[in-house]
């Protein structure tokens, strides 16, 4: 299988006032097309950084970052956003819905980034959401819809340029039990049905346990990459 | 993002905090009623000055004199001189003058008419010189030939405010003369007949005839025994030339310096281009308001950039670009450059023209009598509209708005993403 994405011995320190906190100090691995994989660890393991870092939207102290065999470093901060605006779809903990906006625009909002004709991106958005299962609640606003809701119309709006990666950051963790679960279902049918890359960052070894493989990660270095048993047969 | 979709959010965003979107698009909308206000009464007042200049002057009438306005440095102007003046280029007519201050008019019964100053002219050349003025309301200007008539001016005519002089009445006019050997004086009586008494010329100025009365150029000769004039009134071809033909015709002369002629044009552009200062001056007073808005964007702004500080990092975490985030905010400014500076235009020109139509109320137009000067004339200004004015202070209004949203958005758009989405 094709590597998407490879992360070369990356290192990423932060300044929390006059301290220095190294966040991640060395890391290297792997991500195959069409693989759904979890970072998992415990929190202040370094695991959002990673994330961030995988998404573009951050750049590391050391280290290079392939997407597509392309070095992200090197790219200008305009590449970068058109690299996360058409190969990275991100979906948030805390769903990070524009609060005034629709579900449907929402979902809209990155194709009219791109700038796509209205009516298309309607379409294609509509067509997205029945995706997720959300067509009855198109025009709730997020206020509106629950929590498992949300996290759905953030699903959609992550996949709506059809990306190669998807990043999830601890896409449960303010969801219950059950929705989150809900949850993880569907971005492992959407990975299935889709071939899209999920890379989903969790602290819940359950949730862990789903993807093909799993990065653990502690202290900011990789302790160990597994093969899940479950993940490969769903 | 297609601009017009740009456009569509920003209005949204806007129309989000109506309060805040009000407030801050009142200053602008203050600012550009003040400019405006200031530029249309300001443009009012040019027009209703150069207005009542070109009624004052014959603006293609330049005005020749022996001496300064203060004193005479020469004799009064010899025949020839009046020729040569007539032969400058760009002189299409000349009219001499010879007046007769020290002259007093009577009427047969012994009433004193009004007339100030008495001027000796050629009626055809006078006729032809100012003929919007020189229009007889009774009777008729008689030919050169007719001599011992008299044209009265319109105020000249009354002898008191009811009782004014008929035409083809008989006055006397008496002037003295110093002969001056032996020095004696010689008083001169002369009835004349009155021809014509002129319309009311209204305006003050130069030539305002209402008070002058005028007797035939061969009657002024005979009586004085020489032909010397004290005024030369020249009427250019093209007004634009005046300066030059004044230049020509001062050249005339053996000393130049000798002489003082008036050209009306070139004064009332001296008042216009003082008014244009004033009027500037006045309206950059006003543009200080507009900056204070100016500031007021900026901070409403720098507060809303911070408020959305997390949406700014959804946008960048989807793939918005820093730039297009920036024109995002600056699509905001712009929008309320855009509506305070309409609004502006309109309240600006609204004020104006509501306070010239209060004001034109409180000022009563004044019982016109027979001997009311002309200076107590009301005057009542109206403002304009200036296109000019107006897309000025639009153009202003909305450069003010993006000038000052720069820094915010700028501030929106170097966001770092992370960062963003993580402020709470």
């Amino acid at each position: 299988m094709k590597m998407l994405l490879e992360v070369r011995d990356v290192k990423k320190t932060y300044r929390m006032g006059k301290v220095l906190v190294p966040a991640l100090r060395g890391v290297s691995f792997d991500v195959k097309e069409g693989e759904f994989l979890t970072i998992f660890g415990p929190s202040g393991s370094g695991k959002s950084t990673l994330l961030h870092l995988m998404g573009c939207l951050d750049r590391p102290d050391e280290g290079e970052i392939l997407i597509d065999g392309e070095n992200v470093l090197k790219l200008s901060d305009d590449k970068l956003a058109e690299l996360r605006l058409t190969k990275i779809g991100f979906v948030f903990q805390f769903f990070n819905l524009l609060p005034r906006l629709t579900a449907l625009q929402n979902v809209e909002l990155p194709l009219t980034i791109a700038g796509m004709h209205e009516k298309e991106a309607r379409e294609k958005a509509e067509k997205t959401l029945k995706l997720v299962g959300l067509e009855a609640r198109m025009n709730h606003r997020p206020f509106e819809l629950s929590g498992g809701e949300q996290q759905r119309v953030a699903i959609a709006r992550a996949l709506i340029n059809d990306p190669k990666i998807v990043l999830a950051d601890e896409p449960t963790g303010n969801l219950d039990t059950k929705t989150g679960w809900e949850i993880v279902q569907l971005m492992k049918r959407l990975n299935e049905e889709k071939g899209q890359t999920f890379i989903v960052v969790t602290h819940d070894p359950h949730i862990a346990e789903t993807a093909h493989r799993i990065v653990h990660l502690k202290d900011g270095v990789v302790e160990g990459i597994k093969e899940a048993p479950r993940g490969s047969t769903k | 993002m297609r601009t017009k979709k740009i456009f569509t959010i920003a209005w949204e965003n806007l129309t989000q905090r109506k309060l805040r979107t009000s407030l801050t698009t009142l200053g602008v909308v203050i600012g550009i009623t003040a400019i405006i206000g200031i530029a249309s009464l300001g443009e009012g007042f040019r027009f209703e000055i150069k207005e009542r200049m070109q009624q004052g002057f014959e603006l293609d009438v330049l005005i020749v004199i022996p001496g300064s306005f203060t004193a005479a440095l020469r004799p009064p102007f010899k025949p020839e001189e009046v020729e040569s003046v007539r032969n400058v280029s760009g002189v299409k007519l000349v009219a001499p003058l010879i007046t007769l201050p020290q002259a007093k008019i009577n009427t047969t019964d012994g009433k004193k008419v009004n007339a100030l100053t008495v001027g000796a002219v050629n009626f055809s050349e006078i006729t032809q010189m100012i003929s919007e003025r020189f229009i007889p309301m009774d009777g008729e200007i008689p030919d050169d030939n007719e001599n011992d008539t008299i044209v009265l001016g319109y105020k000249a005519s009354f002898l008191n405010e009811t009782t004014q002089v008929n035409v083809n009445e008989n006055v006397t006019m008496q002037i003295e003369i110093k002969i001056p050997t032996p020095p004696y004086t010689l008083t001169i009586n002369k009835t004349l007949r009155v021809a014509a008494i002129l319309e009311k010329s209204g305006t003050p100025g130069i030539t305002n005839f209402d008070y002058w009365a005028f007797i035939p150029l061969n009657t002024a000769i005979e009586l004085l025994g020489e032909e010397a004039y004290n005024i030369i009134l020249v009427k250019v071809s093209d007004v634009e030339q005046s300066e030059q033909v004044a230049k020509d015709i001062e050249n005339v002369f053996d000393n130049p310096y000798s002489i003082s002629i008036l050209v009306p044009i070139a004064f009332m552009n001296q008042v216009d281009r003082i008014l244009n200062i004033v009027q500037i001056f006045l309206i950059a007073i006003a543009s200080i308001s507009l900056l204070v808005a100016g500031v007021g964007i900026m901070n409403i702004m720098t507060v809303s950039v911070m408020e959305r500080t997390r949406e700014i990092g959804i946008l960048k975490a989807i793939g918005a670009k820093s730039r297009t985030v920036l024109v995002m905010f600056l699509a905001e400014a712009l929008l309320i450059g855009i509506i305070g500076g309409l609004i502006g235009i309109l309240t600006g020109y609204g004020i104006s023209f509501g306070l010239a139509y209060v004001l034109s109320s409180f000022i009563q137009p004044q019982q016109e009598t027979g001997l009311q000067s002309p200076e107590t004339q009301s005057i009542a200004i109206s403002p304009i509209f200036s296109p000019q004015w107006t897309i000025i202070a639009f153009i202003f209004a909305v450069a003010i708005c993006i000038i000052f949203g720069l820094y915010p958005a700028r501030k929106a758009a170097k966001l770092n993403p992370v960062e963003a989405l993580r402020y709470e």
